[in-house]
């Protein structure tokens, strides 16, 4: 026996160990809970939320013998991480961290995900809305801006998002102290408070916490019914005569339909956690209210709150359809572009497909696509605002040039004779079909078995025949990836449908 | 004198045992991170960040730079041995570094980028230490108008990325940045172009589409040139070949000069050292003697992005570190840990904990040196690996690509994005477009549209041409553009 052998003997018994530690273990659990649970957090590292998560998860440490792993799930403002919990089972071992951005969430993006999908098992903390400026404009309260307000120019407050819950605030705020503004999206928290360190506009919509280290900006006011004890020397809205409540909440929810032993079981590590010391501190430094509210209560707030959502976002025109409904399915627009531009290039050379060089094919693709979002940009139904610049001008632009450029590849190419290689695509085609029967059944069967079959089909494929090495590669692969991502990275490989 | 009595204070806070076996781990994990597709410095950053919680502050700060600095460099490694780069950073590097590979001298492209990485990274640390308040109102002077400006002169960059038919390189450049408009409107809350696919809904996650665009690409292009199959032995790869010192001695000016580029492109919030390394790419072969070469396999096309890479590091940290802002995604978590350890970023923590900002400023320095030394040893390594026939490499490839596409949101369908850009970059590749130029579509796209429809809400067209800042920029973007074309002209003549 060579020296080989013995090595592939060694990596698929390692391989055999693996699968039965991985697989063995499953499906016997009766006591709650039996495994790490995650936290499905919709933003990224670093994130107000994603702070909070993580230092629930360190202080739960002390309470329960669950470990909490957070994950980050970002993407369309929230709806990704909701989707993901919605799609895992209701086993009471993924819990997804909510803020109340997700009322607007769901409306504005009129997505299918609910949030009546969910039981929001506790609220922790009230984060109060703060309004921020820079101290060069000398606001020293709520009057000095509605002072500063009646002058001819209209004041800019900015924050980030449209229809978010400092766009909410900024509207009711508008409301409360009779001021006429203009509110700016600077897309990002980090870029709206780069602005006001340059001075740019009157008013940034925040939370307290973004002020941290950052002396130059003053806190006018924040909009909770009592001062906070980090922050004394800071009024709230009440104290200067305008009565105006409004915090962004940060909590919790399982989705529907968990075991209730798992409810009574992290409802009440979370009440642990927030009467420890450490707790008290975290609030502190954050600059935020605990504020521990059971489901009943936080589903009651829940359902006040999205009332009064759906009033501001009307009253900001934000709840319309920008998109009108295309009256052929889309796929079939392209379809119908595409055949129309292929019978042209055919046309013009005299309808002979061999004639069509691919410059040609691909210069007339790209027309074609160009045309496609070109239709996709007249169901644009944008409202007339006045405060907005058009989202078709950009898109617009790249496709007309990419139009324009693509006519001149076009008659180029006529010129120039088609080299034509000898080799056939065949089997890059093979491989892409592998690759898409490979993410298919990963979903199913799991990471570890469908990895060496795609790995030993494509060598097979690229016609390798040493079959000791072909095995090495393949089962040490997996065992390689096992080390490195779950174990080192912590990032759990998928397991498989039809298992877990 | 100040400098040096905080450089001092620095010193004895890393001078311990946990924050120096920090660095050492934090420098090996980052180019593990930066070598495998798809997880980017700041996944990486994120990924260590747990383990932070029991570590002391300057400890866990070290971690993660560390590992952030690490993994900029790690990316190259991948871009030169198999034409992936493993983390955004490196595309350019793919440029010459894997063409230099295939003519057989993966070690020159190797040692190329770790050095010009380290050399990088410490003219970045320098320039943090010596200018990171002069360099902070740089940072903030930098408005929509300017942002924009910058977004058009990367653009530009594409002229020189062309080859030989400008026309397929704006094609291509189109592609990406007609692509990168799907998904959320800058302004409105609404979804474009998502063609009623919930997951388009936020647009098309990056990473997975440039690993295929270059992994997938690439390997789909040259199966069918029948490369694996027909030559069953695999480049083939002087073990013994030259240290190339003279050569790299001869980089020296370009390499310090790109680490500038870097740090300062890094040091806007938001730019980052992606668009640094185009930037750099593009003015060193404006300014070589030999701009031929680049795309065929020219050292300084490989030295010039990575000492921009890694010089961006120690940018990054000057927003963060006087301001209080995250300039990229990797320090937005850095901000996050900050948070975690009860202090503050922004100018006070200058004031309040002078020993901890320089004991990262310090261990930045040793984390360069160090991570020298085991890229060193790392590169023999990398050698073997590329010396595999194809036959077995290229599945390999595609069984990373495929993990590192699914894990970042943990999404199929991303996959499925990394698999059709694949084929995409096929099918590009077949026709003779060059890929490089819909990546720096897809990278700068978000930032000209946002800023340029922000800048028209704030004010008027005018503006950016009458703000010093952004007609400088628009004024470099037409030097840069026209260049190639001028130097043409005047070596005919």
């Amino acid at each position: 026996m060579k020296v080989i052998n013995y090595i592939l003997g060694i990596v698929l018994i390692s391989y055999l160990v693996l699968l039965g530690y991985l697989y063995l273990g499953i499906g016997q659990k009766d006591t709650y809970p039996a495994k790490p649970i995650s936290i499905v957090i919709h933003s990224k590292p670093g994130s107000a939320i994603d702070f909070m998560a993580r230092k629930v998860a360190e202080i739960a440490r002390k309470h329960s013998d669950a470990a909490f792993v957070v994950e980050n799930r970002s993407g369309t403002q929230g709806l990704v991480a909701m989707q993901h919990v919605l799609d895992m089972k209701a086993d009471g071992y993924t819990l997804l961290g909510v803020t109340k951005s997700f009322l607007s969430t769901v409306m504005v993006n009129k997505s299918k995900v609910s949030l009546n999908d969910f039981l929001f098992i506790a609220n922790m903390v009230s984060d109060p809305e703060a309004l921020i400026s820079n101290n060069e404009r000398g606001f020293k309260s709520l009057d000095d801006i509605i002072r500063d307000s009646q002058r001819e120019e209209k004041q800019i407050w900015i924050g980030p998002g449209t229809g978010s819950r400092d766009h909410i605030m900024a509207l009711k705020t508008w409301e409360t102290l009779g001021v006429d503004a203009n509110w700016i999206d600077y897309k990002s928290g980090p870029q709206s408070i780069l602005a006001m360190l340059r001075d740019e506009s009157a008013v940034y919509v925040g939370n307290p916490a973004d002020t941290k280290g950052k002396s130059n900006l003053d806190i006018i006011s924040i909009a909770s019914e009592k001062r906070l004890s980090s922050l004394p020397n800071v009024p709230t809205f009440m104290e200067q005569g305008y009565d105006l409540n409004e915090s962004m909440w940060r909590g919790f929810a399982f989705k529907k339909g968990v075991p209730e032993k798992a409810v009574v079981y992290i409802t009440d590590v979370l009440q642990k956690v927030v009467n420890d010391k450490e707790w008290e501190e975290y609030c502190n430094e954050t600059y935020v209210f605990s504020n521990f509210e059971k489901q009943d209560e936080f589903t009651n707030r829940i359902a006040q709150e999205t009332e009064e959502t759906i009033f501001y976002l009307n009253k900001a025109g934000l709840l319309v359809t920008y998109v009108k409904e295309s009256p052929i399915h889309l796929l079939l627009v392209l379809i119908i572009i595409l055949s129309i531009i292929f019978l042209l290039i055919l046309s013009v050379n005299k309808f002979k497909i061999g004639n069509i060089t691919y410059d040609q094919l691909l210069a007339a693709g790209i027309f074609g696509f160009s045309g496609f979002f070109f239709y996709q940009t007249l169901l644009f139904d944008i409202p007339e605002t006045a405060n907005i610049t058009s989202p078709t001008l950009i898109p617009r632009i790249w496709i007309i040039t990419l139009a324009i450029l693509s006519i001149i590849l076009f008659f180029r190419s006529k010129a120039s004779t088609s080299k034509k290689e000898n080799h056939s695509p065949k089997i890059v085609l093979i491989i892409i079909l592998f690759l898409f029967a490979y993410l298919i059944s990963m979903q199913w069967v799991g990471y570890f078995f469908t990895t060496p079959i795609f790995i030993l089909a494509t060598m097979y494929l690229l016609k390798y025949r040493k079959v000791p090495i072909m095995g090495i590669v393949a089962f040490g692969f997996v065992l390689f990836s096992y080390l490195i991502f779950n174990k080192l990275l912590n990032i759990d490989l998928p397991m498989g449908w039809w298992f877990v | 004198m100040g400098i040096l009595n905080n450089l001092w204070l620095g010193f004895q806070e890393f001078g311990h045992f946990l924050p120096i076996m920090m660095m050492l781990i934090g420098v090996i994990i980052g180019i593990m991170v930066g070598v495998l597709p798809g997880l980017s410095p700041s996944i990486g950053v994120a990924l260590m960040l747990p383990v932070t919680f029991g570590l002391d502050p300057i400890s866990a700060l070290v971690l993660l730079v560390s590992v952030y600095l690490a993994s900029n460099y790690g990316g190259s490694i991948t871009a030169i041995a198999i034409n992936t780069p493993g983390t955004p950073g490196a595309v350019a590097t793919t440029f010459d570094g894997y063409e230099l590979t295939k003519q057989g001298k993966p070690l020159h492209a190797l040692i190329t980028s770790l050095t010009a990485s380290t050399i990088g990274g410490l003219v970045g640390t320098i320039i943090l230490i010596l200018f990171s308040v002069p360099l902070a109102s740089l940072a903030l002077s930098f408005e929509s108008y300017e942002y924009f400006a910058l977004g058009v002169f990367g653009l530009t960059i594409i002229s020189s990325l062309a080859g030989k038919s400008p026309i397929k390189g704006f094609i291509s450049s189109g592609i990406g940045l007609l692509l990168i408009t799907v998904g959320f409107d800058t302004q409105l809350p609404f979804s474009r172009f998502n063609m009623d696919i919930p997951n388009l809904a936020d647009g098309i996650e990056f990473i997975p589409a440039l690993i295929g665009l270059f992994a997938l690409g690439e390997i789909f292009f040259s199966i069918e040139k029948g490369d694996s199959v027909q030559e069953k032995k695999a480049t083939k790869v002087n073990l013994t070949e030259a240290l190339p010192l003279k050569e790299l001695l001869k980089l020296k000016w370009l390499m310090l000069k790109s680490s500038v580029i870097g740090t300062l492109v890094g040091c806007i919030p938001g730019a980052g050292g992606t668009i640094a390394t185009f930037i750099a790419y593009d003015s060193a072969k404006n300014s070589s003697k030999n701009p031929e070469k680049f795309g065929k396999g020219s050292l300084e096309g490989v030295a010039a992005p990575e000492a921009a890479n890694n010089g961006s590091v120690g940018g990054a940290l000057v927003p963060l570190l006087t301001l209080g802002i995250p300039g990229s995604a990797s320090t937005a978590v850095l901000i996050g840990a900050l948070m975690i350890h009860k202090l503050n970023p922004g100018p006070e923590l200058f004031d309040k904990e002078p020993g901890l900002v320089y004991g990262i400023f310090v261990s930045l320095f040793f984390a360069n040196i160090f991570m020298f030394f085991v890229g060193l040893l790392g590169n023999k390594v990398w050698i073997k690996i590329i010396a595999a026939p194809k036959s077995v490499l290229y599945p390999v490839i595609l069984a990373l690509s495929f993990i590192g596409s699914y894990f970042i949101q943990n999404s199929v369908f991303d996959v499925g994005v990394c698999i059709a850009f694949g084929i995409l970059g096929w099918i590009l590749k077949r026709g003779n477009f060059p890929t490089a130029p819909v990546v720096l579509g897809l990278i700068l796209g978000k930032m000209i549209e946002e800023n340029l429809r922000l800048s028209l809400i704030k004010g008027e067209w005018i503006e950016f041409f009458t703000r010093p800042g952004s007609l400088i920029i628009i004024i470099l973007a037409v030097v840069s553009f026209f260049m190639p074309y001028i130097k043409k002209k005047l070596v005919r003549k």
